[in-house]
């Protein structure tokens, strides 16, 4: 991906004049914020996206077979429902075509700067201006910003020796190359997350041969996907109260998973329950059913689901391999049994750089202080969107802000509307800053660490939810309503607000 | 050998590994076989080749088991490690014309009791018994064999093979004691009479039953090539001698157990022990293939070829 770490060319360029707000990532996250603020009357908008289209994730994820794993009426905006969704878990293409949806309905294409990669965002304190630098070293600036860059926006690949080595053609999850042409190819699949195991059951089917290597097997679910009836989405159409009634109901029903997911409680049992029966009704030879067995309390690490994934790995032309990878060799990949696998493609279906350690290019606060530099223990924050010392500023998908166990989006919708909140009230209160007080951050994170340490996240798995030395910076350890309670309510006294002079 | 820092040692694992294709199995020297060798050879690479094949399953059933994320990811090396060997020695097989088609040798029957037996039960064993049983087995068979075989064998790509898998062997003997000596630690008299009691669970009891022949057969198979009965012994001693160089070592109650049954099996005077023993072998012997149960799957990962 784009090296968004390098410095700008060195003539700045001022690009437009201050905007209210400037949003960084077009994904569901900026183009969501940019709706809620035009709601709240809050037009004076820049969305920056270092891609030439809008739809993160669902852009950039276009391998065959990507699709959400939360039913779609869940995985969408209460405030934009979709009464067309075709399945229950809709592919890729149909989530990118909900969200160009939006930016017609909503006329957002006027916010959008495409092809602007930022590399910086600085707080310039002489003007209270926030300033993002792009790659081409052009500057926008905004009285608030936020930060909507993605939580998985850029791919990550393994750490193994010879990565570019490999002559043969490689292709990363996230980047997916349509123009190759899988039919009689010899392809290896690395990785076996939430990405693989979704690709794994499509390519089996175009390849020659499939090879999957996997480090840790994951817990799968049986996936009750179907596709929506004529009538009902007819009825969606004509009576949406109809649809928000089954959104509630699917909110519900993942909220109950929380109980499994998160907590270690006899749900937990129940769902390990679950998983291994989906194990042993699909795959019959046991040492096969050994491999895939995970070894780590459900919950740890994301759940899978697919009905599909066992039967693929099955399949005569697709086999598993466990051996743990010690090289990429120019013609394929070494195990420690001592074999070189050959390939003529390598598929990386290896996720994503998590952040949770820094940041993914410098922001400045106050005083010239470093975000990075304060993050570098874990991740931190108030209610996952304000730092104390980076004013007017607010992250989306911030420090232990993620779901385990629900829809992303209705986490995002709590997120959208406090910072509208926030921001309201820098514009109308003509504020120069309003800084959330290291006081109530402090007290907020002891809160949350304590109530991390008794989740299955925190059990003893490596997943990419913990930093190198097992902190949790990224998920929320409570029910999706919990979190939306925190969001609800904007406690001013926790921030301090200086007037413009 | 002195106590090792796990976490090196895994860094260090990971660092130096090798593979197959790093050898030319093309090389000149198979010719240096000689004629008289190669049948006994034959059946002596098979058991070996096989053994490697045990010692790997039960590294896996140890990762599974492991009590910590180092010696977890340690024995699933070891494990891979293990398959490793017996791959070469297929090749080596392959190389001096020893395999008929491509197929697999098949194992002896004890052999496959013993396989039989890992697949049932060696997920379900306590790490503290496999982590004293596989050193034995690694010490005596592996280290005995081995060392005799380089004696004996002049082709320079044996030499080459072995001293890689040599390498690795050592290192999984250094973690084994060292593992051993941990499980001892600390342990009070309740804490070893705990460690003891599985000696009762019927699923152990099949596991020594396969297990006792094991050694007696080979015991068998290295005389027939010729290899002196005092060299085995002398690698059995040595894992009584490193297994208790510490009290640590000495107060796990399963290296006790393990200790006194390798004198056993030394003391070829010990009648009471041998003759049995002894009959069990020549009984399992007569075993029809046909009546042992279908090798598992792993089994069947097992390759030559350098590349896949
Ligand atoms: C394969 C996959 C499947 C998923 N499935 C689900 C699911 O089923 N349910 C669920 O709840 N969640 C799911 N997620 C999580 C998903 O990431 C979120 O639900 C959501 O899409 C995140 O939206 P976002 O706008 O925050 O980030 P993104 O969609 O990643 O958007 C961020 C945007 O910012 C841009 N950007 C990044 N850096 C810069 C920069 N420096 N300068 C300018 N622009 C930048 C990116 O190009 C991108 O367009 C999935 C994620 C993946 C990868
Ligand atoms: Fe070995």
């Amino acid at each position: 991906m784009t090296d968004t770490k390098s410095s700008p060319a060195p003539s700045k360029l001022e690009k437009e004049n201050p905007a209210s707000v400037i949003i960084i990532g077009a994904g569901f996250a900026g183009l969501g914020m940019a709706i809620r603020l035009q709601q709240a009357g809050v037009t004076d908008i820049v969305i920056l996206e270092r891609a030439n289209d809008v739809g993160g994730t669902w852009r950039d994820n276009q391998y065959p077979g990507a699709a959400c794993d939360i039913p779609s009426n869940l995985y969408s905006y209460s405030f934009a429902p979709n009464p067309d969704w075709s399945r229950s878990f809709s592919g890729s293409g149909e989530i990118l075509d909900y969200i160009h949806h939006l930016m017609k309905e909503f006329q957002l294409q006027r916010y959008v700067r495409c092809g602007k990669n930022v590399v910086d965002v600085i707080f310039d304190e002489k003007s209270a201006l926030w300033k993002a630098t792009t790659s081409e070293g052009e500057v926008f600036t905004g009285r608030a910003a936020v930060m909507a860059q993605g939580p998985l926006s850029n791919a990550g690949f393994p750490d193994i020796d010879g990565i570019e080595d490999f002559k043969g053609h490689k292709i990363h999850s996230a980047r997916w190359d349509h123009d190759y042409d899988f039919r009689g190819k010899k392809v290896a699949v690395i990785g076996t997350g939430a990405s693989a195991i979704q690709i794994i059951p499509e390519l089996v089917k175009e390849v020659d041969h499939l090879t999957v290597f996997q480090r840790t097997p994951g817990w799968v679910m049986p996936r009750p996907d179907f596709e929506t009836p004529d009538w009902n989405k007819k009825l969606f159409r004509k009576m949406p109260a109809a649809q928000a009634a089954l959104r509630q109901v699917l909110f519900l029903a993942h909220e109950s998973m929380a109980l499994a997911v998160i907590w270690s409680s006899p749900l937990t049992r129940l769902a390990e329950r679950l998983g291994r029966w989906h194990l042993r009704n699909q795959v019959k030879d046991k040492w096969l059913r050994r491999q895939l067995s995970p070894s780590y309390r459900i919950g740890c690490k994301r759940v899978l689901v697919s009905n599909e994934y066992y039967p693929a790995l099955q399949r005569k032309n697709c086999k598993l391999i466990t051996w743990p990878m010690y090289k990429i060799s120019h013609k394929g990949i070494r195990t420690v049994e001592g074999v070189e696998h050959q390939f003529d493609c390598i598929v990386f279906a290896t996720g994503f750089e998590v952040s949770n350690a820094g940041t993914p290019f410098p922001v400045k606060g106050l005083g010239g202080r470093l975000l990075d530099d304060e993050w570098s223990g874990g991740a931190q924050a108030y209610k996952s969107i304000n730092v104390a010392g980076y004013p007017n500023l607010f992250f989306m998908f911030g420090p232990n802000s993620g779901p385990g166990h629900n829809s992303a989006l209705v986490y995002m919708e709590s997120q959208l509307d406090y910072a509208v909140k926030g921001i309201k009230k820098i514009l109308d209160g003509d504020l120069r800053t309003l800084d959330v007080k290291p006081k109530a951050q402090t007290q907020h994170n002891n809160a949350i660490q304590k109530r991390l340490a008794k989740t299955n996240w925190n059990s003893g798995c490596m997943s990419w939810y913990l930093t190198a030395d097992g902190f949790n910076a990224t998920m929320y350890p409570g029910f999706a309503t919990q979190y939306a309670n925190q969001m609800k309510t904007f406690e001013e006294d926790d921030y301090m607000v200086v007037p413009a002079a | 050998m002195a106590k090792i820092d796990l976490d090196k040692m895994l860094e260090k694992v990971k660092a130096t590994q090798w593979s197959l294709a790093d050898i030319d199995w093309d090389a000149p020297g198979a010719e240096l076989i000689t004629y008289e060798q190669w049948p006994k050879l034959k059946d002596f690479m098979a058991d070996l080749m096989w053994i490697e094949h045990v010692g790997a399953r039960a590294f896996a059933a140890m990762s599974r088991k492991a009590p910590t994320e180092t010696l977890r990811q340690m024995y699933s090396y070891f494990h891979a490690e293990e398959q490793r060997h017996a791959n070469a020695e297929m090749a080596l097989m392959k190389r001096w014309g020893m395999l008929e088609g491509d197929v697999i040798p098949e194992p002896n029957v004890n052999l496959r009791l013993v396989i039989e037996w890992l697949d049932r039960y060696a997920d379900d064993m306590p790490f503290y018994i496999l982590g004293a049983v596989i050193p034995m087995l690694e010490i005596a068979l592996d280290g005995a064999l081995c060392t005799f075989l380089l004696e004996t064998v002049a082709d320079p790509v044996c030499h080459q093979a072995f001293e890689r898998i040599n390498d690795d062997e050592s290192r999984h003997l250094g973690v084994g004691f060292t593992v051993m000596e941990m499980q001892g630690h600390n342990k009070t008299t309740i804490g070893i009479i705990k460690m003891i009691a599985p000696i009762v669970d019927p699923r152990l009891l099949l596991g020594i039953a396969s297990y006792v022949p094991l050694l007696n057969k080979m015991r068998d198979n290295i005389m027939d090539m010729g290899l002196p009965e005092e060299k085995l012994y002398a690698a059995m001693r040595k894992f009584e001698k490193i297994g208790g160089r510490t009290a640590d070592g000495r107060r796990n109650p399963w290296y006790q157990i393990i200790q006194t049954h390798g004198k056993f099996v030394v003391n070829r005077s010990n009648r009471f022990y041998h003759a049995p023993v002894d009959a069990a072998v020549k009984l399992t012997g007569l075993i029809p293939r046909r009546m042992l149960p279908a090798v598992p799957s792993w089994v069947k990962e097992l390759t030559w070829q350098p590349t896949a």
